[in-house]
């Protein structure tokens, strides 16, 4: 029962999800396994091209069946209608009817999405100006730019007021403005429904979500909060800048529980890899005083996702290996 | 208009009815899980997809073609002379072969096969299709809402052309609004026909398109069975015509059945009397009618048409092929249901 409710509190929640292709000694795991725990807000869902995202997003919106394991959405099954009527979806470069209007394709989206004619066409109108695109809604999708054409797309996933935006690369091939404007839009929407969003540009996640998945080769590699992660992943690199930088190197060289220092050549400063950290943080006031220098800065930088993500994906080959 | 805020607190509350008894439910869930308004929306848009007044004027050209030729064809009969009757029954002679052969046998059953190829294959090579399945529709409603659009089409198409067919029909033989009434229960025997043919053909070309990845696989596919079941079986009859019993090969000569039908619909609304002047080559080209007259065994009297070969009764060659259509309806359905839509 405990578990039960635990599936319905989940906005996306999935046990041993698993996609396999193929038969026999041909069969490939896309996704193997995977236990997705989707909590309202902005959810992140990385991983490097085929790593398994747009697979997994297929299985959540029933597109592809589940070979293994299950999914729900908001408690209601991946696939049904009932689970389609609760979220909206944007494929990775999703194909629209190119010949009709902006305007006349999401009324059709509306109306497949249960909205009668009219508040289809209220709604449409409604999402055409919020996507700055009520000037061009007469005019035929062909004739859309991609940036347009994105914003459209989130627009028909829109329409139908799903409250859970499942939304693959929404910002692939688009330039840095059109990318800035998407992930705008997409943390204005966060208010209203919760958004599980895919990207393989992680500074991109980094600014649009709380919570992420890490994935690759079809397994989860991580998954909880930013904040979680980069205070679980701090680096053990320092960072010392003084007005004697030159001396203080030279006499860091020579303390046994350092074992890397030099001065980075593009910023003048003195980068530190203690292998004891306190001795290190008690040594640094010690040297100062005692050299009656002035201390600029001293600090550890944080880590982005894109450094932890690189380092838990080398940290994963090595195992392989 | 600019006011850039959004409002997505409108829920999509179902509809509640008070006629919640035991006997409605079901009946109502049914509807619901297999007829609703976005079926309406889908055939809606499928049709003016597949319509256009260009294309249908084209194709309206395109059946009535060799028809109008047949037309053509000096009868040698003053039709000011003859009963209203006897003057249809010359038209309706003059238009048969044709409108089985082309104007609602190759001709439209390409139609339908160009028509509906595109729209599963198509939409899932597109892409649009994945779309399509991520909003809350089932897949029996999309296969169902494209399947009805082009049968609403066809119906279209086939209404138009054989109207129009008898139109000109009467105006190059007699120009007399008589005539055309009197033309009227062979018309609509051939629209009956039309509907079969369309039911036949459109569940065809819609299993191939919810089985096969390209639009083009599906054309060639339904153009090879068109020519098979007008033109193969007919050469074989024709050539080897002693092999064609011995081997039963009528069990799969489509040609043959669409002939059964065909006459069968003839008969019951008795469009045309029957006749050796049509049955004749009518039986040559469909395997329906043998070369033998049709002699009454107690009178000896030639009752004025020719014996049917009888290989199936009409009424089993329409009872199974309308089976097998329903069996591809459902064929389709089930194959868009378990088919793996990504781009």
């Amino acid at each position: 029962m405990i578990q039960k409710n635990l599936k319905i509190n989940y906005e996306v929640w999935s046990e041993r999800l698993t996609k396999i292709y193929g038969k026999g000694k041909e069969a490939l795991e896309a996704v193997s396994k995977i236990d997705l725990r989707v909590k309202p807000g902005v959810h992140g869902f990385l991983g490097p091209n085929g790593a398994g995202k747009t697979t997994t997003y297929n299985m959540l919106v029933g597109a592809i069946s589940i070979s293994e394991g299950k999914a729900k959405i908001r408690g209601k099954k991946a696939g049904s209608v009932a689970a389609k009527q609760v979220i909206g979806f944007l494929p990775q470069d999703p194909v629209f009817y190119e010949d009709m209007t902006g305007e006349d394709y999401l009324i059709y989206m509306g109306q497949l999405g249960g909205l009668k004619s009219k508040e289809a066409k209220r709604k449409a109108q409604e999402l055409l100006d919020y996507f700055d695109l009520f000037d061009a809604r007469n005019r035929e999708i062909s004739k859309y730019s991609s940036g347009m054409k994105q914003k459209i797309g989130i627009a028909a996933a829109l329409i139908h007021d799903p409250k859970v935006l499942i939304l693959d690369e929404p910002t692939a091939n688009l330039d840095p403005l059109g990318r800035a404007d998407v992930i705008k839009k997409i943390r204005d929407l966060s208010d209203k429904v919760s958004v599980f969003v895919s990207s393989h540009i992680l500074s991109e996640i980094e600014q649009m979500c709380e919570d992420v998945t890490m994935i690759n080769h079809g397994k989860i590699v991580i998954s909880d909060s930013i904040k979680n992660i980069k205070k679980s992943y701090v680096s053990n690199l320092y960072i010392l800048d003084t007005d004697m930088n030159e001396k203080f190197l030279e006499m860091l060289k020579n303390i046994d529980f350092i074992s890397k220092v030099r001065i980075e050549e593009i910023d003048g400063k003195i980068h530190i890899i203690p292998k004891d950290q306190d001795k290190l943080r008690e040594l640094i006031p010690q040297m100062l005083i005692k050299n009656k220098a002035t201390l600029y800065s001293f600090h550890q930088p944080e880590l982005s996702l894109q450094d932890i993500f690189m380092e838990i994906m080398a940290k994963k080959e090595d195992i392989k290996k | 208009m600019k006011s850039n805020k959004l409002n997505l607190t409108d829920e999509i509350k179902p509809k509640v009815d008070g006629f919640n008894n035991k006997v409605l439910q079901p009946i109502k869930s049914w509807f619901s899980k297999y007829i609703s308004k976005k079926i309406f929306i889908v055939i809606k848009k499928t049709f003016f997809d597949i319509y256009s007044l260009k294309k249908l004027i084209i194709t309206i050209i395109f059946l009535l073609f060799v028809p109008t030729i047949f037309i053509f064809l000096p009868t040698g009969v003053d039709f000011g002379l003859i009963s209203t009757h006897h003057a249809a029954t010359i038209i309706s002679i003059a238009i048969l072969f044709p409108a089985f052969f082309f104007t609602l046998g190759i001709f439209f059953a390409l139609m339908i096969g160009f028509s509906g190829s595109s729209l599963i294959a198509e939409e899932v090579k597109s892409g649009t299709m994945l779309i399509l399945v991520s909003k809350p529709i089932s897949r029996i409603k999309i296969f169902l809402g494209k399947y009805i659009a082009v049968i609403f089409y066809g119906m279209l198409i086939s209404f138009i052309s054989i109207f129009t067919l008898g139109w000109i029909g009467v105006l190059m033989k007699s120009a007399n609004i008589d005539h055309f009434i009197s033309l009227l229960p062979f018309l609509t025997a051939l629209y009956f026909y039309s509907l079969f043919i369309l039911f036949l053909f459109t569940s065809i070309t819609m299993a191939l398109s919810s089985i096969f990845k390209k639009p083009r696989t599906v054309s060639i596919t339904v153009f090879i069975l068109v020519i098979f079941s007008f033109i193969a079986f007919f050469l074989i009859r024709i050539f080897i015509g002693q092999f064609y019993g011995i081997y039963q090969i009528y069990h799969f000569d489509l040609g043959y059945h669409l002939g059964n039908v065909f006459v069968l619909f003839i008969e019951t609304l008795n469009a045309i009397p029957p006749s050796a002047a049509w049955q004749m080559l009518f039986g040559q080209l469909t395997g329906v009618y043998s070369l033998t007259s049709t002699i009454d065994p107690d009178q000896g009297i030639n009752l004025g048409g020719l014996e049917k070969t009888n290989y199936y009764l009409p009424i089993f060659s329409l009872l199974i092929w309308v089976l097998i259509a329903a069996l591809l309806l459902f064929f389709g359905i089930w194959s868009l249901k378990k088919r793996e839509i990504s781009i």
